[in-house]
């Protein structure tokens, strides 16, 4: 288990060394029990970071939101920035360093590994809890320590943890300058896609039914997408409205403005955004589940991900994130590739 | 956008279209379109008096652009893009909407086919309103091609294009070229000496001014495109020096190594420095390092010891030599499909069951036996011989489901060569049908049959297996007696399938033109284009292309050569500039285009997608994979898809 006094003596010794320009991590949160990522650059800070079940963010997004930052302001990098990073959350910035979004020497990442656990599911929690407000939330092992005005109770884990971390076989940060805890890689507490397993066992009609269902609830508040390291384009191709314009967009960019998806939240064009989103991530989505619990209405979108995901296993044997070095899925093809009309 | 000046042409195509689709009917619809200004419909837009009309109507009514509601574009883009050249306007504001293929053809509901045909036109005309009036892009020509594989295919293509007055480079992996026609004994279906007829074109090729020859090399690599390839071709060591060499043969009597010679299909044995036969260009012994004791460091040096030229030198290296190039014709050849597949008939591990081409080594003056039929097992001569057709091929559940096209011949001419060699031998044929179409074959059959008194039996071999008396028992149906048939024969002699060589698979990735779904190189049009690959400047000669016997690979390689002539004979090529454009201020350098890029056409600079216009084939790879729509292909604009689905879907 990792004890969270390594985390900030890691941090604080790389900001001390000047090797790092800044750490992003998390810290306690402002409301109830949750944390928050923060961002922190001097070593005395390093105090305030926190490594419980409730660090759900995936922190890779804090790393694209660095670069946007440092492009908007015409800086360059200098120094690395530091991340505290789960297995979903390098795996994610591996897929970032497979499309260029910035170098590996710019980030230095301290892994830390989920071991056989991972973050809470509040809403599983509060089913548990039968009312009673968590105050905060620590890791005990296989279990979890729950404080509530009650005192503080053991939970086992895999009862409130969240779907992605029980369906998770890579809790261990593989791409890592420096790694915290054991190395659990391959563990096994849910079959991987139990939930997408569990979905498709109804007919075609019931689950079109669903996902009807799903989409008329979408109020289009694209957090899933801002929530999403994936999601790092400029100008998105669902909103053509606010199309970025730069010194060398030309007039007829700006005249050629396309909108494939209209804003309006009905249930055709929610559907086709989702789509799109859906197929824009294939072989990206690291599945950290982010969009799925930042979603107000409770669309669970990982259902849409992980199809993606395990078609392109099924068919292509691809791991999104797996390895810097590695294809992406959508730009790469192989000679003895079943399909005849690719050769 | 100023007003566009549209016009609709609507082509009935005799009946073809017009039976299922009411074209006037299009026609006048179209004409309502806001973009369009003039429409009508013609029985044959192709013809003469068709495109005349075209030229008249874009003068006389002052159009800007032209939709061509007819067959499809790979038939008539060009001839209506020309027209609207001549008409004044630029060529790529002329787009076909196909309502042949993919509408007339399809369909049997006139109602239905009808309203297609109109969203089918209606989403070309909204499109052509986007369309940019491009020049096309010109590219210099290097007057020099390459030939890869020194097979009969790749010698007659060379030659043919030598004396055309082009500079050619032939490419050959192994140590001479040759390929499999010089290992055959005769040729059907004049039965002359394979060897006699085609020695003196390899001397030929030797002797040209204007051809280079590379043997022992490999294409490695190749970038650009029609007109100007670079190809980096791998030379490997033969360690002995051509020039120098006297053919002594001195080296291969102290060489201690003994390999199975590849030349005579494993029959005879030869050393690790060896000629792979007499007739060999260039005419020079190779040493094969594989074979040798050792090289680094040097183990044996008997070789080098003997040379009194000395020709050989241990400290040769590969070498890779970059060759600039116009165009490429690949002649690679064909391999037997493996004995080792055919599991019934003992998987190549029963004695004296050989294939084809072992057969030819057998019957050669220059092969195992000198010529004299032999079986390999106790060297004695075969009395009864029985030949199978069709193994592994027109087999769809475990082999190729195609038909090898030459077997029917060979097998005949191997059945005629061994009563010729042994007359009181017995020669049996097992066989589905004959296919023996071309100048002079059936004949050739029918004498294996009466003159030479071949066993024609109708029907398979389901298995075969060694006896203990020494015998290969053949076991099979005449399914026109419906009889079992039971032989013991002395040797068997399988017409395995032809299949695509290593070397076509190597060519088709390094060259990335597309196979077949055997395997074959994939011809530009099965009828219209069969020497042709579908990228621009690449041809195809031989079997690497699909069985053939020798005179159709002569004649293809001979078409080959006629292609590359007819292009290489331009100053500049002009390449569509319908190419792939970045939106830098979308594209954030993820390199997804790069990778997808068929044509290599796409590099990273500066953090950004760059288009090399003269690599790029416009094939919209690139825009498909981008997520960010920061690259599309010029007059194909996310904007006019846009557009051309809303047609579609009829907004």
């Amino acid at each position: 288990m990792i004890n969270v006094q390594d985390i900030r003596d890691t941090a604080r010794d790389l900001l001390a060394k000047g090797e790092v320009r800044a750490v992003i991590g998390w810290r306690a949160g402002s409301r109830g029990m949750a944390a928050e990522p923060c961002v922190i650059t001097k070593p005395e800070e390093a105090d305030s970071l926190v490594w419980d079940p409730t660090c759900y963010h995936n922190l890779a997004l804090n790393l694209v939101n660095d670069r946007k930052e440092l492009r908007h302001a015409k800086q360059s990098p200098g120094a690395p920035i530091g991340i505290v990073a789960k297995g979903c959350d390098a795996r994610a910035i591996v897929v970032l360093l497979q499309e260029n979004y910035f170098k590996r020497e710019d980030v230095y990442i301290i892994g830390v590994s989920c071991e056989n656990s991972g973050v809470l599911d509040e809403k599983k929690l509060a089913t548990q809890l039968k009312g009673f407000a968590p105050t905060a939330a620590a890791f005990a092992g296989d279990d979890f320590s729950v404080t509530t005005a009650k005192g503080e109770n053991k939970i086992a884990a895999r009862e409130v943890m969240a779907d992605r971390c029980l369906e998770c076989r890579t809790p261990f940060p593989k791409e890592n300058n420096t790694a915290l805890g054991e190395d659990k890689t391959g563990r096994d507490i849910e079959p991987q896609f139990a939930a997408l397993q569990r979905f498709e066992a109804q007919d075609e009609a019931a689950r079109w039914d669903f996902w009807q269902r799903q989409f008329d609830r979408c109020i289009r508040c694209f957090a899933c997408r801002s929530v999403c390291p994936m999601c790092f384009c400029d100008e998105c191709v669902v909103d053509s409205i606010e199309m970025k314009i730069a010194p060398e967009t030309t007039a007829e960019e700006k005249a050629n403005r396309i909108r494939w998806v209209e804003r309006s939240a009905t249930r055709a064009e929610n559907a086709t955004y989702h789509m799109t989103r859906a197929l824009h991530l294939a072989g990206r989505c690291v599945d950290c589940g982010e969009c799925e619990r930042v979603c107000p209405v409770n669309i669970p979108l990982r259902l849409l991900n992980n199809k993606m995901e395990r078609e392109a296993r099924e068919a292509f044997g691809f791991e999104p994130g797996a390895s810097i070095g590695g294809p992406s899925l959508v730009a790469s093809f192989r000679d003895d590739d079943p399909g005849e009309f690719i050769r | 956008m100023s007003e566009k000046r549209t016009g609709v042409f609507v082509c009935h195509c005799g009946n073809n279209i017009a039976a299922t689709v009411d074209v006037k009917k299009v026609a006048e619809t179209m004409a309502q379109e806001g973009t369009v200004a003039y429409s009508q419909d013609y029985v044959y837009m192709c013809s003469d008096p068709g495109q005349n009309a075209v030229i008249q109507a874009i003068k006389d009514n002052q159009l800007d652009s032209v939709v061509v509601s007819c067959c499809s574009p790979s038939l008539h883009e060009k001839t209506f893009r020309d027209n609207a050249e001549r008409a004044g306007i630029s060529g790529f504001t002329c787009e076909i909407a196909n309502i042949r293929e993919q509408c007339a053809w399809v369909h049997k509901n006139r109602d239905e086919a009808t309203a297609k045909a109109i969203k089918i036109s209606r989403s070309a005309i909204r499109r052509v309103a986007r369309n940019k009036s491009l020049e096309p892009i010109a590219v210099p020509v290097v007057r020099k091609v390459m030939v890869i594989g020194g097979g009969i295919a790749g010698i007659q293509a060379a030659l043919d294009m030598a004396n055309g007055g082009l500079e050619v480079v032939l490419v050959e992996k192994l140590a001479t070229i040759g390929g499999h026609m010089l290992q055959l004994s005769e040729t059907f279906p004049t039965l002359d000496c394979s060897q006699c007829i085609l020695s003196p074109k390899m001397v030929e090729v030797s002797r040209h001014p204007k051809i280079k020859l590379m043997t022992y090399s490999e294409v490695k690599e190749v970038s650009g495109s029609v007109g100007n390839f670079q190809v980096k071709i791998l030379k490997k060591p033969t360690y002995v020096d051509p020039e120098a060499c006297k053919l002594c043969d001195e080296c291969t009597v102290v060489c201690p190594q003994v390999v199975p010679n590849e030349h005579d299909l494993g029959l005879t044995a030869r050393r690790a420095i060896y000629i792979p036969f007499a007739q060999a260009i260039p005419a020079s012994y190779t040493l094969d390092e594989d074979a040798c004791l050792g090289l680094n460091p040097i183990r044996c040096g008997k070789c080098k010891d003997v040379c009194e030229a000395g020709a050989i030198n241990y400290d040769m290296r590969p070498e890779t030599v970059t060759e600039n190039v116009g165009a490429i014709v690949v002649a690679t050849g064909f391999d037997l499909y493996p004995q080792e597949k055919i599991l019934e008939y003992g998987a190549g591990n029963v004695e004296d069951v050989l294939d084809g081409l072992q057969f030819e080594r057998l019957c050669s003056a220059s092969g195992a036996t000198k010529g004299h039929v032999l079986r390999p097992s106790d060297r004695k001569e075969p009395k009864e011989v029985v030949f199978i057709q069709c193994v592994g091929s027109r087999d769809p559940a475990q082999h190729c489901a195609y038909c090898s096209k030459i077997c029917c011949m060979y097998t005949a001419k191997h059945a005629r060569l061994y009563k010729h060699h042994v007359p009181d031998g017995k020669a049996y044929v097992f066989y589905i049908d004959i296919r023996s179409g071309g100048k002079n074959y059936e004949e050739f059959v029918q004498r294996a049959m009466e003159d030479d008194e071949t066993m024609y039996l109708r029907g398979r071999v389901s298995k075969l297996h060694r006896t203990k008396d020494g015998k290969v028992r053949v076991m099979g149906t005449d399914t026109l007696t419906g009889m079992n048939v039971e032989i013991d024969a002395d040797m068997v002699v399988l017409a395995l399938a032809m299949q695509p060589s290593k070397g076509t698979e190597e060519a088709a990735r390094v060259l990335k033109i597309g196979r077949d779904k055997d395997g074959f190189l994939a011809e530009a049009h099965p009828k219209l284009k069969p020497v042709e690959s579908v990228t621009g400047g690449i041809y195809l000669a031989g079997c690497a292309q699909g069985p053939k016997d020798i005179p159709e690979t002569v004649s293809q390689a001979s078409a080959a050569a006629a292609k590359v002539l007819g292009l290489l004979s331009q100053a500049t090529l002009s390449h569509t500039p319908t190419v792939a454009r970045v939106r830098n201020s979308h594209c954030t350098g993820c390199e997804m285009c790069v990778t997808a890029c068929p044509y290599d056409a796409i590099r990273l600079e500066n953090g950004k997608a760059v288009v090399n216009e003269v690599l790029c084939e416009g094939c919209g790879s690139c825009s498909a994979t981008c997520l960010r729509a920061a690259i599309e292909v010029r007059n194909t604009s996310p904007l006019q898809v846009n557009e051309m689905i809303e047609a579609v879907l009829s907004f």
